[in-house]
């Protein structure tokens, strides 16, 4: 049995993501006066406490992403603390430019919730498998990927505390466990060890920490004890983690929604290789656009198949880490 | 309204001063964007030693009126008159393009003291100004008692005054991006008549003349299709401007925003960057306007 550290406890999926996000927005809209809802005619978290409580602090810019990044640096020019809510490729891709020049220049207090991955119905144009490469590269801007609906309301929280320029990357799929209990204290900028292991380590984030909690089981079958960090904080990523976890099992995986190139597995390959190399592979999104498909679930997972981003996928790249490492040090 | 003949005559006395900032400038920069920054210069003189209400002791004063320059390349423009308010010490001028300078090449709000908006990439300063007026609005709407205050609950004109005024100026060029139509049609859906927008219509950009560019004629039909107030002015004289900005702000509490269409001439004042249409002039370019402008003006 697989021995999970404190403050984890992984359960079935928690399919109640909008709500641990309204709670969350909600609370941070009553600590925060200053807060206002920038929409884009896609929605807002817990936009029925704005209309009931504060309407003059939903400002409603319509489907023009560009615009309304450049409103949200003025509104935060001014004290203001702004959320955007869209898909991360409009949010984001749509109004780059705008987002560095108006946003991240001065570092203005913009809260972005961008949803992203690439699952979904929506098909290519909506399932974004790009946006941690691009938002990465951006100076000034920090990106957080909850894996459950326990660290959604932390991670919103801590969001919400930090001053600066955030994009809250939102997976929200029906299929992802709940990994923590309540009690678990997220902190920004760092990584959290679900659990140790001897023989390798995953590092995933989002959606792929749920994957990787499956792919436990089955790596014991094999009599492999393999650790799991959750990387939630992906910019800036925790190097301290890493470099921990290359020491302890010298054998790397990181598991990630979106493409491997940028993302995820990119950060850590920079960190293992200029501190402690060791033996890494990425499993991610090969240099290719998603689909549509149903979200994946315990049945269904077309995409996941696709992909190779299943816990079965994991366990042979678990292998193959493992494998490379012990070539490594032989000398191979 | 009508403003005397001794006033004009003391902002035609710091045009001066600020024109010959500008050319201190182009000494030691050897490059610019003479020609935008020429076709403003009037605008911002009476803008800033005028009619916006600043405090020449306090850059940051939470109520002073903004200024956001989305045609963020004429900056110089600005920079020349901030040692006049008091904002940089005047040996800055001499540090245009340098490293660690608070002049960069493009206006930036970190740098500069009295910079309200950092920009450089084109069409997106008026989307700022809405959301420093739309801020103003939610602001002065949650005043008490918050709950029961509709939204953006119009003010009467004689009583109130906003907190703050936000001033815009953007380039005609730039007006054929497509975010300027946005933040257009925000500005009047959310009734931001604390914002007056400027527009630098001096027919050239970078290319070539406006109408072989982007033609943007009807320009005052447009603006007042999106719900705009709109006036036209002769964008170099200063007692135009000053009556137009009076008037417009004088309108607050109609609701609507305000557009000035203000006609120029880029390059303005120096024959050579006229004739040229000067986009940006680097080198002797820029060395023999100053040197015209300096016989000139003396």
């Amino acid at each position: 049995m697989a021995k999970w550290n404190q403050y984890v406890k992984p359960g079935p999926p928690s399919p109640d993501f909008a709500s641990a996000q309204n709670n969350a927005m909600i609370k941070v809209a009553q600590k925060y006066p200053n807060v206002v809802a920038v929409l884009e005619d896609m929605g807002f978290p817990a936009i029925g406490w704005f209309k009931q409580n504060a309407p003059q602090r939903i400002v409603e810019c319509g489907i023009a992403e560009a615009n309304a990044a450049v409103i949200a640096g003025g509104l935060a020019a001014e004290g203001f603390i702004p959320f955007i809510n869209s898909f991360a490729f409009a949010a984001i891709g749509r109004a780059y430019n705008q987002i560095r020049q108006s946003i991240l220049v001065d570092r203005f207090n913009v809260k972005i919730i961008g949803r992203g991955g690439a699952w979904g119905e929506t098909g290519i144009s909506h399932n974004s498998v790009e946006d941690i490469g691009y938002t990465r590269v951006m100076p000034n801007m920090v990106i957080v990927n909850p894996c459950d609906s326990v660290e959604v309301e932390k991670a919103f929280l801590a969001m919400a505390d930090y001053i600066g320029p955030v994009f809250y990357r939102q997976e929200m799929s029906p299929a992802m466990m709940s990994i923590y209990t309540p009690d678990f204290p997220f902190e920004r900028g760092k990584a959290y060890a679900l659990k140790d292991g001897k023989d390798a380590t995953i590092i995933a984030t989002g959606y792929m920490v749920t994957e990787a909690v499956r792919a436990i089981p089955l790596l014991e079958k094999d009599g492999l004890d393999v650790g799991i960090i959750d990387m939630c904080t992906l910019k800036p990523l925790d190097e301290e983690a890493v470099i921990k976890a290359a020491r302890e099992t010298g054998a790397i995986v990181t598991a990630e929604n979106n493409t491997i190139i940028g993302g995820l597995g990119e950060g850590v390959a920079a960190i293992l290789c200029e501190n402690h190399p060791c033996s890494l592979v990425r499993v991610g999104i090969e240099d290719e656009f998603s689909q549509s498909a149903k979200p994946p679930t315990d049945k269904q997972d077309d995409l996941k198949i696709h992909f190779a981003l299943r816990a079965e996928d994991l366990v042979v790249s678990v292998k193959e880490a493992i494998a490379r490492r012990d070539a490594l040090k032989k000398g191979g | 309204m009508a403003h005397d003949d001794k006033l004009i005559q003391e902002l035609e006395e710091k045009k001066a001063l600020v024109r010959n900032n500008i050319f201190r400038i182009f000494d030691s920069s050897l490059g610019g964007h003479c020609g935008g920054t020429m076709s403003i210069l009037e605008l911002v003189t009476a803008l800033y030693f005028h009619h916006m209400k600043i405090d020449p002791n306090n850059c940051d004063w939470p109520e002073r009126d903004r200024m956001v320059l989305s045609k963020a390349h004429c900056c110089e423009a600005i920079y020349a008159l901030l040692p006049e308010i008091g904002y940089v010490p005047e040996e800055a001028l001499d540090t245009y393009y340098c490293y660690a300078s608070p002049f960069q090449g493009h206006a930036d709000r970190w740098c500069t003291p009295g910079i309200d908006y950092s920009g450089g990439s084109l069409g997106q300063g008026l989307s700022f100004a809405v959301g420093m007026a739309t801020a103003e609005k939610i602001k002065t709407a949650a005043k008490p008692p918050v709950s029961k205050m509709p939204q953006f609950l119009p003010r009467l004109t004689t009583i109130y005054n906003p907190t703050y005024r936000v001033y815009c100026i953007v380039g005609d060029g730039e007006c054929n991006e497509g975010q300027i139509w946005e933040a257009a049609m925000f500005a009047a859906k959310y009734k931001l008549d604390n914002l007056i927008n400027i527009v630098d219509y001096n027919k050239f950009s970078l290319d070539g003349p406006s109408r072989e560019i982007m033609p943007m004629e009807p320009f005052d039909e447009k603006w007042r299709s999106f719900g705009w107030w709109v006036k036209e002015i002769d964008g170099h004289n200063l007692r135009e401007i000053c009556d137009a900005l009076d008037l417009a702000s004088n309108l607050y509490g109609d609701g609507k925003p305000k557009c000035l269409i203000a006609h120029t001439v880029k390059g303005h004042g120096i024959p050579s960057w006229e004739e040229t249409h000067a986009h940006l002039a680097r080198g002797e370019g820029i060395t023999m306007g100053v040197k015209e402008g300096r016989d000139i003006y003396g």
